[in-house]
């Protein structure tokens, strides 16, 4: 069966505004794998809101990497079709020897406010408080490293195929590769969902994620501070849940160490 | 086996964006399905190989990616045969790493320049303070890795030379032979180097940039078949160049 693709994206690097319109189609045989662009004289128009006012709103804050996308796809695969939307906020700001990254949405600018602001008040680095706090744009960044962690029910996978609690889902980013065996929107529940709001917060990553240990910015009031953590011993996690585009998504919530 | 097609144009607006599409250009397509022939003549049937050819209105490109257990190069269908060679000739085992010498052969060092050198170039940084019998020419311009690509401004490629260097090598020494990869930070100014073959077999080290003492060369620059380099998302193949070379460690 052919896979196939059309798309429109908006992409705004570091100060150059890049609109991509492309189309193409994939095909799979055991080991074989093949895509090419397409070239369907009946391509369909996929229309895309524009980002330059996301620009404008985050222009005050001074950013060493900032990457905003916004797109939207007609995916075709056998007798289904799904379409799908795209926004993602990429930036990394630095202060004096440390830098926060965010990865989050256009659609939800806090992130960058708060992180942008809590950076600028930094302190130097501290050791880690025994109990502590993790804000959701954290939190999220770690989901996929958690064994406990699960997938969430909706929406289609690569294959068009229903993402259920219990089936296996692939993902597939774009036509030019394979789709990959990966939960999507994953999501921790804890029986504990009360978080007590007088500890110290985690509110940025300061590396990225590539386990359970993350290097954090950590807010204690008045005090902001660079520290290492390792997310285990979990005591609490909130029911509220925000989604961030870390992995086939990932929805954080506020958590309790 | 993976097979991709890809083609495109990227039109420069006059206000500065950039409208891009995967139009079909039917001579750059039929240049590049050429070249990839001349690739899959030339590729070795024992090793696990990726063959690239590009045709486009910058030029034109033919990379071949070569991968024998944990080691890889980057090669071309004129060197592939030598760089294999050197790839079959590196596999060796490991011991811990140690901070002295270092002799970068078969042109690595041009790896540590990339890193030390022409990244901080890219980032608007201070060049990397050589000794006058030194030389690395490392042209910085606008490059892409496709059409769906911001072009950024990027190492052509770095070619070190000597002129008259002293080439005393320490006895207690590790000598690298190929390298796979490396980064820099420009907010620490630190390079970490991941050395896939050496007399302590494979090993990684991050240092300032500052750290990295020369103490001779010796030798043409030789080409080092391996650098593809990696920024923003989008690779690029760099040609490498490099004389033998000792450093140490400030």
């Amino acid at each position: 069966m052919i896979y196939r693709k059309q798309g429109h994206t908006e992409r705004w690097e570091n100060g150059t505004l890049i609109r991509v319109s492309e189309s193409g189609a994939a095909r799979e045989e055991g080991e074989f794998f093949e895509c090419w662009p397409g070239q369907s004289a009946s391509r369909r128009v996929v229309e895309s809101s524009s980002i330059e006012d996301v620009v404008a709103a985050v222009a005050k804050i001074e950013c060493e990497r900032l990457i905003l996308m916004r797109g939207a796809a007609h995916h075709e695969y056998g007798e289904q079709t799904w379409r799908e939307e795209t926004d993602r906020l990429h930036a990394s700001i630095v202060h004096g020897s440390f830098r926060a990254l965010v990865d989050s949405t256009t659609r939800r600018l806090d992130d960058l406010f708060l992180v942008a602001s809590a950076l600028h008040r930094i302190e130097g680095e501290r050791e880690a408080p025994q109990h502590l706090r993790i804000a959701p744009n954290v939190s999220a960044a770690v989901l996929p490293f958690l064994k406990d962690a699960k997938q969430t029910t909706g929406g289609v996978d690569g294959y068009g195929n229903p993402i259920t609690g219990t089936s296996a889902s692939f993902y597939r980013p774009s036509y030019r590769v394979r789709p990959v065996r990966m939960l999507f929107n994953v999501a921790l529940e804890h029986e504990q969902t009360h978080i007590d709001d007088d500890l110290p917060r985690a509110v940025a990553l300061l590396a990225p994620a590539t386990g359970i240990e993350l290097r954090v910015l950590i807010e204690d009031k008045a005090r902001v501070y660079a520290s290492s953590i390792r997310v285990e011993k979990i005591a609490a996690v909130a029911t509220e849940r925000i989604w961030y585009p870390y992995g086939a998504g990932s929805f954080g919530a506020e958590m309790m160490l | 086996m993976e097979s991709r097609l890809a083609h495109g144009q990227a039109i420069h607006e006059e206000d500065g964006s950039i409208t891009a599409s995967d139009v079909r250009d039917d001579v750059l397509v039929a240049r590049a399905e050429s070249l990839l022939g001349e690739l899959r003549d030339a590729m070795p049937n024992d090793a696990l190989v990726r063959i690239v050819a590009e045709a486009s209105s910058d030029g034109e490109a033919m990379i071949m990616t070569v991968r024998i257990g944990e080691l890889s190069i980057v090669t071309d269908p004129a060197h592939v045969h030598e760089d294999v060679a050197l790839l079959r000739n590196s596999l060796d085992v490991a011991k811990p790493f140690r901070r002295v010498p270092i002799v970068w052969q078969n042109g690595t060092a041009a790896i540590l320049l990339h890193e030390a050198h022409g990244h901080p170039l890219e980032h608007d940084r201070e060049a990397l303070q050589l000794p006058d019998w030194l030389h690395a020419d490392v042209p910085l311009v606008m490059r892409r890795q496709s059409f769906r690509d911001i072009p950024l401004l990027r190492m052509q490629h770095v070619r070190v030379a000597q002129t008259n260097a002293p080439f005393a090598i320490p006895e207690d020494h590790i000598e690298v032979r190929m390298v796979d990869g490396g980064t820099y930070d420009p907010l620490s100014e630190t390079i970490t180097l991941r050395v896939s073959s050496s007399s302590i077999g494979a090993f990684e080290f991050s240092e300032a940039r500052a750290n990295i003492v020369f103490l001779g060369a010796r030798g043409e620059p030789q080409r080092y078949p391996g650098v593809i380099c990696s920024r923003e998302g989008q690779e690029l193949v760099v040609g490498s160049y490099a004389p033998a070379l000792i450093t140490t460690f400030r």
